[in-house]
């Protein structure tokens, strides 16, 4: 039973980790540390490694060299990892509490219902101030992931797939709403927010950073003590009840988590849809673990995910820029075609 | 309690550490439970059987707090069920729901394991408490050979078996399961029922069963409850309770109660031959 | 269905497609009447009947106004019927050609030619979009067969969503390479009746017709359909050829409507399911009342679209989602 893992079995303190699970998770951060050194070198004024060093030291070789690295692909970089990695734990949140693998908050109108927010105040209040937008968009995720448990939930207890649908429909009627809010305003201001929209990062400097770097440091506690109800959950709400956890609580602490982290990232580059969905899975199947690793395998996977489609949009058609979230639907929906094809856990639902 | 009483019958011990009290439960306004009371036998197999419909699976979850009851109380160890904290009460009253369903590609060890769940904390997520409770769990029920392999490669009876170790992981001195038979080939629920019958025994544990099959519910329960349409209608003793008149009146079934020579239990045999006023009209045409 | 009747064929319709027709008659007239200028409806009939091109409302009105209640006509019966008939062959009430890719697709093959090659001949549209519409279709069809459960409504919903997405990523980064086209598009991609150009609308006219002539003439098989493939099949019926008619009516006429008016979505989800509760389950009758009702449905739609934040004009695209998301909802409460 020891094989494989880092184990402590005496004392105040104790735990069992898969060596595996853990060995990935360092491979998965140093991976992105290179994918950062990737970004701060590639692009349209190419750095050498050299260069990039002595710049991150203080020591940058030209001003050029220190505002492209310190003003631009620096933050953008943080950024891309911040946003994925709150994308990912909100998808693998969504997918305990519902039990559903093929749920991601851009697939229930979550990130739809932040994006609405946002774009609504910013066409109607274009003085509104930049510190107001991850408020805004936390109100419009959970307004509408409110919307969408009020209309799917039924006596029964509220079909999955119920709840999935509600909230394609509901994501329609968003986007709908939306796009009317766009054409209604100013062409210019139209153009920015459709850019924004897309999900993107290459407009992200220091600010947004620190509110996606904040709200990673806030929640990261919220979920790592969630993780163990998270581990009852899995077993139904029955069992869990069994098990002496206090379902609807945590189901209603569990979903209020989710939106919250996916508004997070959504109001600091908009709406990235289906890193939520993918790198839950991708961290399953590149190791066995309980469930607090792999939250972290999850917000590792995701942060690069979109970190590599943000280089990858960045690079791919320059001087032209795809948004990141129009690279990640890319990869993404074949991955959940894929999913869509291998699930065998339909007839639960 | 109605119903025919064999007098040869063994007394019961009357220790019992689950009671439930005058209780009704329902889904919304319509009972289905309607003013049942029982204690539960202490290191006792209890089995309830019953028709469809007749309230069984929903007084377990009523007696495992899954369900709120809208009159009457529950009490455990003499403190009322629903006051009780619930972590507290997951650590002497385990439950396994009907139809259970495990995570994709969770290995046999990690679904026992996670019957640990009460016993476990932030800090103290794995200790050797734990180990030795899993080890000790898979063992009694036979399927420590599985223990690295995923459960969903195994049979139903296999699976049932690795569901029937985490609740015994949860090391509770009350086991509630509900239909933990259902579906699975005879000689499985006969291994299944003798694996229970064991646990009852050896460790001292209460058990309640909800089962479909009759004549399985005859050969291993100690205390039988028959109910029927939200009231209990007849209780006790095997001997007492599995009569001819019990089963027609709960069941609405004729048949014969025999004894098996091997083991001494009750068995019944449904009627086959059609009844006189059935003949004589097919012989009229 | 009842015996027939002793009467003769058109005495038996009764009154109800009358009622229909001058319903839509009057529909109609509102939209030509109604606009930034409204002009009485007496002005109306004199332009269409006696038409003087030195009147300025005549003008108006023939040149402006007629032709945009003409195309969201017809846009509104294609979209209908070809919601009406996915319904039935799919056995999904949440079948709309939105929903299972045909919009995006045939948008996605129009964007990719006018916008990427840069052919913006007329009479090449709708081909291409019943191109794009007809493998997305194909697309999301596989997916969901080969999926577990096989063509549930479920599984074709979310294939939808699932090449919907893919496709519509795949426009926006077509739209983001060639900002000019980007702008000519843009609110085309929403679906509007507000570009409307006659040579479009000519060429698409054939595509229109033929989607409505091999509606008409399956309905009664797909009504047969409705009932299960074992059982079609029992009672004689060709499956295999009466869903590749269904798919070539349902592509012809998704491709008309994209080709003139962009995607517009959850028309065909929503009308078919209202003009069942009045006609029942008899294709015969869904698919000429969808198209009737399609087509006042969205002349409706194009008035409040173009008055609701008059001088502003929202696209009608927009106001058949804000008006059909909801009652997809509807429906996914109701009947799932």
């Amino acid at each position: 039973m020891s094989a494989g893992l880092l184990i402590r079995l005496d004392g105040p303190v104790t735990y069992a980790l898969p060596v595996r699970a853990l060995g990935l998770l360092a491979a998965l951060l140093s991976l992105i540390c290179a994918l950062v050194v990737a970004s701060l070198m590639a692009g349209s004024y190419p750095l050498g490694a050299a260069d990039v060093a002595a710049t991150l030291a203080g020591r940058a070789p030209s001003d050029l060299a220190q505002t492209v690295v310190w003003q631009f692909r620096f933050p953008r970089a943080l950024a891309a990892l911040a946003a994925g990695a709150l994308l990912a734990l909100s998808g693998a949140t969504l997918q305990n509490v519902t039990r559903n693998p093929l749920a991601d908050p851009s697939l229930v109108g979550v990130s739809q219902g932040a994006g609405l927010a946002v774009v609504a105040a910013v066409v109607a209040w274009p003085e509104l101030p930049q510190a107001m937008r991850p408020l805004l968009a936390f109100g419009g995720a959970l307004a509408v992931a409110a919307l969408i448990q009020g209309i799917a939930m039924r006596r029964s207890g509220g079909a999955t797939m119920r709840f999935i649908l509600t909230g394609i429909g509901v994501a329609a009627f968003v986007s709908a709403l939306t796009s009317a809010f766009l054409t209604y305003g100013q062409i210019d201001l139209a153009i920015s927010a459709l850019g924004w929209l897309a999900g993107s990062v290459h407009a992200a400097g220091w600010g947004e950073v620190a509110v996606l770097g904040g709200a990673l440091l806030c929640l990261a506690p919220a979920l790592a003590v969630a993780s163990r109800p998270m581990a009852a959950m899995r077993m139904g709400p029955e069992m869990a009840v069994g098990l002496g956890l206090r379902v609807g609580r945590t189901r209603m602490a569990l979903i209020t988590l989710s939106v919250a982290l996916a508004a997070a990232a959504v109001a600091m580059v908009g709406p990235i849809g289906f890193v939520g969905l993918v790198a839950p899975h991708l961290a399953h199947r590149l190791a066995r673990c309980g469930v607090g690793l792999h939250l972290a395998l999850s917000a590792a996977a995701g942060a690069l995910l979109v970190g590599a489609a943000d280089l990858a949009g960045r690079l791919a058609f320059a001087p032209v820029q795809i948004p990141a979230g129009l690279v990640t639907a890319l990869i993404g929906v074949p991955l959940f075609v894929w999913l869509l094809l291998r699930t065998q856990a339909r007839a639960s639902l | 309690m109605t119903g025919y009483n064999n007098s040869d019958a063994p007394e019961e011990s009357a220790a019992s550490r689950l009671r439930v009290a005058g209780v009704a439960v329902g889904y919304g306004d319509a009972p289905v439970v309607r003013d049942v009371s029982l204690d539960v036998p202490d290191g006792a197999l209890t089995v309830l059987v019953g028709p469809n419909g007749s309230g069984k699976s929903t007084l377990m979850k009523a007696m495992a707090r899954v369900l709120p009851v809208s009159a009457g109380e529950i009490r455990l160890d003499g403190r009322l069920l629903r006051s009780t904290p619930t972590r507290e009460v997951a650590r002497q009253l385990a439950l396994l729901p009907q139809g259970p369903i495990a995570p994709e590609g969770l290995r046999v060890r990690e679904l026992v394991a996670q019957g640990r769940y009460p016993h476990q904390s932030l800090l103290r997520q794995w200790s050797r408490e734990d180990a030795e409770a899993v080890d000790a769990a898979m063992r009694a029920a036979d399927v420590i050979q599985f223990a690295d392999r995923p459960v969903s490669d195994l049979s139903g009876g296999q699976r049932q078996r690795c569901w029937i170790a985490m609740v015994l992981a949860q090391e509770t001195g009350i086991l509630l399961l509900d239909e933990p038979t259902t579906f699975l080939d005879l000689k499985v629920q006969v291994d299944l029922m003798r694996l229970l019958r064991r646990i009852a025994k050896e460790d001292g544990r209460s058990l309640v069963v909800v089962l479909h099959e009759l004549n399985v519910a005859a050969a291993f329960a100690d205390h039988l409850v028959m109910m029927k349409e939200g009231c209990i209608l007849a209780e006790g003793h095997v001997e007492r309770v599995f009569t001819a008149a019990n089963l027609r009146e709960v069941f609405g079934l004729e048949a014969n109660v025999l004894r098996d020579p091997a083991s001494g239990r009750p068995v019944c045999v449904p009627v086959v031959t059609p009844n006189a006023d059935v003949m004589s009209r097919i012989a009229a045409q | 269905m009842t015996a027939p009747s002793t009467r003769p064929a058109w005495r038996r319709l009764g009154f109800a497609p009358l009622l229909g027709l001058a319903a839509f008659a009057l529909v109609f007239a509102c939209h030509v009447s109604v606009g930034a200028r409204t002009i009485p409806l007496p002005v109306v009939a004199e332009a269409l009947l006696s038409y003087d091109a030195s009147v300025f409302e005549h003008v108006v009105i023939v040149d402006l106004r007629l032709p945009r209640a003409l195309l969201a006509a017809m846009v509104g019966a294609a979209l209908a019927v070809s919601g009406a008939l996915m319904q039935g062959v799919t056995r999904n009430p949440l079948a709309d050609p939105g929903i299972l890719g045909l919009l995006i697709g045939a948008s996605f093959a129009v964007v990719l030619v006018v916008g990427v090659f840069d052919l913006a001949a007329p009479a090449l549209i709708p081909p291409v979009a019943a191109l794009g519409a007809v493998i997305a279709a194909m697309a999301v069809w596989g997916i969901a067969v080969a999926a577990p459960g096989g063509a549930m409504p479920l599984n074709l919903v979310l294939s939808g969503a699932a090449v919907t997405a893919f496709l519509a990523a795949l426009v926006i980064i077509a739209n983001l390479l060639d900002e000019q086209s980007f702008e000519q598009l843009r609110v085309w991609m929403t679906g509007s009746l507000a570009g409307a150009q006659g040579g479009v609308m000519l060429w698409a006219l054939p595509w229109l017709c033929s989607g409505f002539i091999v509606a008409l003439a399956i309905a009664r098989q797909v009504t047969a359909l409705a009932m299960g493939e074992e059982t079609a099949t029992g009672l004689g019926l060709n499956v295999g050829r009466v869903k590749a008619l269904a798919l070539f009516a349902v592509v012809a006429l998704t491709a008309a409507a994209v080709a003139m008016a962009g995607p517009m979505g959850f028309v065909g989800l929503v009308v078919p399911h209202v003009v069942r509760l009045f006609a029942g389950q008899d294709y015969r009758r869904i698919v000429p009342w969808s198209a009737l009702a399609g087509a006042g449905y969205l002349l409706v739609v194009d008035v409040a679209a173009r008055m609701v934040l008059a001088p502003v004009e929202i696209s009608t695209g927009l106001v058949t989602a804000l008006l059909g998301a909801p009652i997809f909802v509807w429906l996914v409460r109701a009947r799932l």
